[in-house]
């Protein structure tokens, strides 16, 4: 993984359209501004694995549901 | 009372002021807003919410205190505006707010995702998955760990 290290308000560039600015610096977060193409998704990585978990949680099929009371109450 | 059709369940009945409304949907589900939570005497503690938009998609839960019963609920203020609750505290469970816990069924057994538990303001119905930026909480927390090495 490449390191840099910035100060508030210095920006990184990825590619010619990305861009990203250390915005502001707190105690224990900094906030981040991000300038990319309009059709690329840009997330938190909690907010993908819980999209994640949320496709698959809906996969669960109705034998899946009884044996999940089965050991529940087993 | 209100009548739906579920994949799982056939048509069920339900009280009209059950229904929830996620104003945002869920992560993967944007444009699902509207549900319900269903329970059986025989699969408690199971809640099932049932999408009221898609007869196909319902997801399982229970209440995440029957999980973790010390869990810590964290609430970032975007979602707490959404719930339409006060920025300055955090909710109670059981008081102001029903938190669930979704669970996935896997190969090695049940997990709850912790880090995003769906949370119910009591008074007005209306919900959100609420994804803790900065929590520690596993998305795969394995229910019954031992379950693996038990000889049947």
């Amino acid at each position: 993984m490449l390191v840099m290290s910035r100060r508030q308000g210095e920006t990184i560039l990825i590619g010619d359209d990305i861009e990203i600015v250390i915005a502001h610096i707190g105690r224990s977060r900094v906030k981040v501004g991000i300038r990319a193409p309009r059709q690329m998704p840009v997330v938190a990585r909690e907010m993908k694995l819980v999209r994640e978990e949320n496709l698959a949680a809906a996969g669960a099929a109705a034998s899946d549901l009884s044996r999940l009371v089965a050991r529940l109450h087993g | 009372m209100p009548v739906m059709e579920t994949k799982n369940f056939g048509q069920i009945s339900f009280e009209p002021d059950s229904e929830l409304e996620f104003p945002s949907g869920l992560p993967g589900f944007d444009s699902r807003r509207r549900f319900v939570a269903v329970r059986f005497a025989e699969s408690d503690p199971l809640v099932y919410l049932q999408s009221l938009e898609d007869p196909e998609l319902c997801f399982i839960t229970m209440p995440i205190l029957a999980v973790d019963p010390l869990y810590k609920l964290k609430v970032s203020g975007e979602d707490l505006d959404q719930l339409g609750l006060p920025p300055a505290r955090q909710p109670s469970i059981g008081e102001d707010v029903l938190c669930l816990t979704v669970l996935s069924v896997r190969e090695t057994g049940p997990t709850a995702n912790l880090l995003a538990p769906i949370v119910v303001n009591l008074r007005n119905r209306r919900a959100v998955q609420a994804v803790a930026p900065e929590s520690e909480y596993s998305h795969q927390f394995a229910l019954m760990p031992q379950e693996a090495s038990v000889c049947s």
